[in-house]
C-alpha cells in the first residue's frame, strides 16, 4: 500500500499511465486526488484559454489556384500572340538585316574597284606618250639636252 | 468507401479543409511560436504546402493528423532558424505581450478565483516555453489538440514509447513551474 502518490506517479496518471495499483490509492486517499484534479483542472483550463476562437486568427480566404483551362483570358491570349509573333520575327528580321548588310559591302567593293580602275586610267591618259614608247621619249629628251649643253659650250 | 479514399476526397474540397483545420493548426503554431504574425504566416505556410503535395496524401492518417505533421515540420524548421533565435530572445527581454493567461474568460467566476485560474495558466505557458521544442510539440498535441500517442506519433515522426517519454518530462517539467 503505498502512502501518497509520488511526483513521477502523478505525471504517469496525468499523461495517462495508469495501473490498477495507483487507480485503487486515488480512489482512497482524497490528498491524493485533489492534487490530480488541480493539475488536471490547469491543464483544461489552459486548453480552454488556448482553443477560445476568439483568440484565434481568422482563416484566411483561400483561393484555389484556377486551373489551366481559365488561363485562356483574352487579355492573355493577345500578349501571348504578341509576344510569338516578335519571337518568330526576330529571325527574319535578322536575316534581312544580314542580306542588306552583305549587298552594302558588295557596292563598297565595287565602287573601291571602280576608283582604281579609274585612276590607273586617268594616270595613263595623263601620259603624253604611250608607256610602250616611253624609251623613245627618254631619248630625245637626253639628246635635247646634250645638244643644248654642246651649243653652250661652243 | 474506404477510410483512406474517403480520407483523400476530403481534400477534394481545401477551401472546406483550410476552413475547418486553420484553427487547430494557427493555435499550434501560436503555442510554438509565440508570436500572432509568425503563427499565421507558419498556418498560411502549412496550407499551401498541404495544397500541393495533396497528390501524395494517401489517407494513411486523418487529414488533422497530416496537416500537423506538417505544421510540426515547419516549426522545427523555424526553430534552428538563426534569425528567428535572434528576434526571439531579442522579444524575450522586452514585455511579453502574448500569453494565454490574458485570454481566460471570467464565466462568472469570482475575482479571487480568476485572479487564481490566470496565475495558473500563466504558470503553464511560461512553463511551456522553457519546455525543449520536442516536448512542448508533444504537450501541446495531446493537452490542447486532444491527439492521441499514436497520432503525435504520426505527425512528429517519433516512436510511441518516445512521444511518452516526452510528454512524461514535460508534465514533471509543468509540475515543478507550478509548484514554485
Amino acid at each position: 500500500m503505498i502512502e501518497h502518490l509520488s511526483a513521477e506517479q502523478i505525471s504517469q496518471w496525468v499523461i495517462g499511465e495508469r495501473t490498477a495499483q495507483l487507480e485503487e490509492h486515488v480512489e482512497e486517499c482524497a490528498a491524493c486526488r485533489g492534487e490530480l484534479a488541480q493539475i488536471e483542472s490547469t491543464i483544461s483550463q489552459f486548453r480552454t484559454a488556448m482553443r477560445d476562437p476568439a483568440n484565434l486568427a481568422p482563416a484566411p480566404e483561400w483561393r484555389i489556384p484556377a486551373p489551366f483551362a481559365s488561363w485562356f483570358t483574352w487579355p492573355r491570349v493577345v500578349l501571348t500572340a504578341t509576344a510569338l509573333a516578335a519571337l518568330l520575327a526576330m529571325p527574319i528580321s535578322w536575316r534581312v538585316r544580314t542580306h542588306e548588310q552583305a549587298l552594302r559591302e558588295q557596292a563598297v567593293r565595287a565602287a573601291q574597284a571602280d576608283a582604281q580602275l579609274l585612276e590607273s586610267v586617268d594616270s595613263e591618259i595623263s601620259q603624253a606618250v604611250p608607256e610602250t614608247m616611253q624609251p623613245l621619249v627618254t631619248l630625245a629628251t637626253w639628246n635635247s639636252s646634250s645638244a643644248k649643253q654642246h651649243q653652250k659650250a661652243q | 468507401m474506404a477510410p483512406a479514399v474517403e480520407r483523400s476526397r476530403e481534400l477534394d474540397d481545401f477551401e472546406s479543409v483550410v476552413r475547418l483545420y486553420w484553427p487547430k493548426v494557427f493555435r499550434f503554431a501560436l503555442a510554438s511560436l509565440r508570436d500572432r504574425h509568425a503563427a499565421e504566416s507558419l498556418a498560411q505556410d502549412c496550407f499551401w504546402r498541404a495544397y500541393r503535395s495533396r497528390d501524395s496524401f494517401r489517407g494513411e492518417a486523418s487529414v488533422a493528423t497530416w496537416l500537423m505533421q506538417i505544421a510540426v515540420n515547419l516549426v522545427r524548421d523555424r526553430a534552428r532558424d538563426r534569425r528567428w533565435q535572434f528576434w526571439k530572445r531579442a522579444r524575450q527581454t522586452a514585455v511579453d505581450a502574448t500569453s494565454a493567461a490574458a485570454w481566460i474568460r471570467d464565466r462568472g467566476a469570482s475575482p479571487e478565483d480568476s485572479a487564481l485560474i490566470r496565475e495558473r495558466v500563466e504558470a503553464v505557458w511560461k512553463a511551456t516555453s522553457n519546455l525543449s521544442e520536442r516536448q512542448r510539440t508533444v504537450f501541446l498535441l495531446r493537452f490542447v489538440e486532444d491527439m492521441d500517442l499514436l497520432e503525435i506519433a504520426a505527425a512528429t515522426g517519433l516512436k510511441e514509447g518516445t512521444v511518452k517519454i516526452h510528454l512524461f518530462r514535460a508534465v514533471q517539467a509543468i509540475r515543478e513551474r507550478m509548484a514554485k
